[in-house]
């Protein structure tokens, strides 16, 4: 059964070249629309798997659609959600994370140029999992002060930890950096230990522990 | 009757060129449209226009002005000023503004007086210093409810002066207070003040005062005879007894009504002439020196700078976002599942690709025109080789057929150029949209340190540049850009045109 999909994006190139992609990809689309409110209404008739949302749509361009995210969360439990912008506000993650980072992701629109990896990511989230941005964790190591911890790290494990943040599995990150789930398991254990947090099992649990630990 | 005035627009048009109604002494012609009466121009009675200044971009665009229609003499004119006057509202608060000077002028100089002259005689002490600087302090204070009387009963605006901003600590407001200009003018205001009024209280306000006696002889002189001092300006001048009430019968008894109706009519203008002077004296003692004001206008001049061109990049960044990205990012994922499906040649539905490169091109195009649009936007090109390559470009390529003067013979500074450019370019897409003119000229000419730039169409006239609340029209933005550096800004456009804008720019910013 294809995976279902709600768009929400203002620029009418970007939503129709979504949709041929997604079609494209056998997904099933069950709306794409241009602002919030009919984002809102559209669900409100049929609920899809997952929802990619603009940040910035009319009528003001600036955060409807992150609250109109927060909102969907609110009503609909469970409801995966996937962000998408032109820019990348830590702050936005954060909001939008909450308590509960399963079935969240957050990603620049320059994504959807590395069509698998959108997709994956895509439904990753729609699947319960955590998709965030490389460019998150870049802007909270670059902000964090734990600067001292952060230097600790190895290349190879801030490559990790980077991959890690994003919401992947060990399996995952083991296939793309080319080494072994052992190595990659090894890798997060002294990240965790370095960090001073305690490992957690779940892939998105992890991945709200590490935010935390950088934002703080 | 009393219009909303829409539009109103002023200038030195030849009226031969204009051809719109213009006042009798063509010195100044004010035009007035009512909004609901639209197609009806009023021509600006020669009081009102001679009054009016010269509008500048900083008059208010939307005025209400109380119209009677036009007399047809002189002498028509002023005796239905006359008759009018006693019963306007103007007469009676400018009578009510002499009235309340009177105490309030006493009253602050008794303040200033004790306060001064205690101030002074302590000077010795330290205390006396600060008794002082209270007075001055007190001085500005009056000098306030003097502004603000003038400007709920005259209709004087005039600006207040520059807050009192004492420097830190006791020792440092004493010192600002013994320094504060502004209240020592306020000190001599009041000094004047209170001779002005004794005066006035008793000229001109008797003048009223022997109105409303004589008119209301009928009802008091028989009741109580003399029972009223006797005082005021007309009593003191003809005290002889044809007027005094205890000189009755029916005849002396009509003609004190009928003198007192000759001095209601008489009245409001002695009281108008104390209260003209009396804004004077406001206007030199109680109104910020021209520094300040040049500082204030400077102040707001800068804001708008800094608003505007927080503005420019606000939209720079829209379009960017709204346009190129949208149109890159687009471009890169159809490459992208082009790339996807080449790398799968057991898949390769050849057409496919095709059609997705074919989009990804088409797309690609569009961005560089959008990028080429946007860039422009920030800085046309054209004004790299000069003011004047780049206007004969305007020309070209505008839709209705424009022909080009320039004559520059020194080159504005960049800012200036920009400037320029974009009030041209505003102003001919404006006559391509609204004007439904044939053809248009562009005039830009070089006259001592300033450049002047006329834009002029033969379309349908109307234009207007109006602000008001929030929404601001195109002129009105072009207005302010040009306001900003100090450079004037003016539109002409009668209905049925043609329309004139006139931009008058320094050379150097």
């Amino acid at each position: 059964m294809p995976v279902r999909v709600a768009i929400a994006e203002d620029s009418v190139i970007l939503r129709d070249g979504l949709v041929q992609l997604l079609l494209d990809r056998g997904f099933e689309i069950t709306a794409a629309v241009a602002d919030a409110r009919a984002l809102k209404e559209a669900i409100g008739r049929e609920r899809p798997d997952v929802v990619v949302v603009d940040i910035r749509m009319p009528p003001t361009f600036t955060d409807e659609g992150l609250r109109a995210a927060i909102e969907l969360r609110r009503q609909h439990q469970g409801l995966a959600i996937l962000m998408f912008s032109q820019y990348i506000e830590t702050r936005y993650a954060e909001e939008l994370l909450g308590d509960d980072a399963a079935g969240i992701g957050y990603l620049l629109k320059d994504r959807v140029a590395d069509v698998s990896q959108f997709v994956e990511a895509l439904m990753r989230v729609a699947s319960g999992g955590t998709a965030l941005d490389p460019e998150v964790v870049t802007q909270l190591m670059g902000a964090s002060r734990h600067r001292d911890s952060i230097s600790l790290l190895t290349t190879r494990e801030r490559e990790v930890l980077t991959l890690m943040a994003e919401g992947r599995t060990n399996t995952a990150i083991a296939d793309s950096l080319c080494v072994s789930e052992g190595a990659v398991e090894k890798h997060v254990t002294n990240i965790f230990s370095k960090f001073d947090l305690p490992v957690s099992q779940s892939d998105h649990r992890r991945v709200l522990a590490v935010l935390r630990y950088l934002d703080t | 009757m009393q219009f909303e005035i829409g539009r109103a627009y002023g200038g030195l048009p030849p009226p031969e060129e204009s051809g719109w109604p213009h006042s009798r002494d063509h010195q100044y012609s004010l035009c007035l449209i009512c909004e609901d009466r639209p197609g009806e121009e009023f021509r600006a009675l020669p009081w009102l226009a001679g009054r009016s200044r010269r509008p500048t971009p900083r008059a208010p665009a939307r005025m209400v002005i109380t119209w009677g229609s036009e007399p047809n003499s002189r002498i028509e004119e002023i005796a239905r000023t006359i008759i009018e006057t006693p019963f306007t509202r103007r007469t009676w608060s400018e009578l009510l503004f002499l009235l309340t000077g009177i105490p309030i002028a006493f009253l602050g100089f008794a303040f200033i007086g004790v306060t001064l002259t205690a101030g002074v005689v302590l000077a010795i002490t330290f205390i006396g210093l600060a008794i002082i600087a209270i007075a001055v302090r007190g001085a500005r204070g009056i000098g306030g409810i003097q502004r603000r009387l003038a400007a709920a009963l005259l209709n004087e605006a005039i600006e207040e002066p520059r807050a009192f901003s004492p420097r830190p600590g006791y020792l440092g407001w004493l010192q600002s207070a013994l320094r504060d200009r502004t209240g020592w003018k306020a000190m001599a205001y009041v000094a004047i003040k209170v001779p002005l009024s004794i005066v006035a209280f008793f000229t001109a306000f008797s003048v009223w005062w022997d109105a409303f006696r004589n008119l209301t002889y009928p009802f008091w002189g028989i009741a109580n005879h003399g029972g009223l001092a006797e005082w005021g300006v007309i009593q003191v001048l003809f005290h002889p007894g044809y007027l005094s009430p205890w000189n009755s019968g029916p005849i002396v008894g009509l003609a004190t009504v009928i003198t007192g109706v000759v001095f209601f009519f008489i009245a409001p203008w002695p009281v108008r002439f104390f209260d003209y002077l009396d804004r004077l004296l406001m206007r030199t003692l109680l109104a910020p020196d021209a520094m300040t004001v040049r500082i204030r206008n400077l102040e707001r001049a800068r804001a708008q700078t800094v608003d505007a061109s927080a503005a420019t990049l606000r939209r720079i960044e829209r379009d960017l976002h709204d346009s190129t990205q949208a149109q890159l990012v687009a471009l890169a994922m159809r490459l992208g599942m082009a790339k996807e499906k080449l790398a799968d040649p057991d898949h390769l539905d050849i057409d496919q690709v095709a059609n997705l490169v074919n989009d990804a091109h088409k797309g690609a195009k569009e961005a560089i025109v959008e990028l080429r649009d946007i860039a422009r936007g920030i800085h046309p090109p054209a004004l790299d080789v000069g003011l004047e390559g780049a206007l004969a470009t305007l020309a070209a390529r505008s839709t209705i057929p424009t022909e080009l003067i320039a004559t520059i013979d020194e080159r504005p500074s960049p800012a200036i150029e920009a400037i320029a450019y974009f009030c041209v370019a505003e102003l001919m897409a404006n006559v391509a949209q609204h004007a439904f003119a044939s053809r248009a000229t562009v005039s830009c000419s070089q006259q001592g340190r300033w450049l002047r730039l006329v834009v002029r169409d033969d379309g349908i006239g109307g234009a207007r540049a109006v602000s008001t609340g929030s929404t601001s029209s195109g002129l009105s933005g072009l207005s302010e850009r040009v306001r900003t550096v100090d450079g004037n800004f003016e539109v002409t456009s009668p209905p049925r045109g043609p329309t004139v804008v006139t931009v008058d720019l320094p050379l150097r910013a």
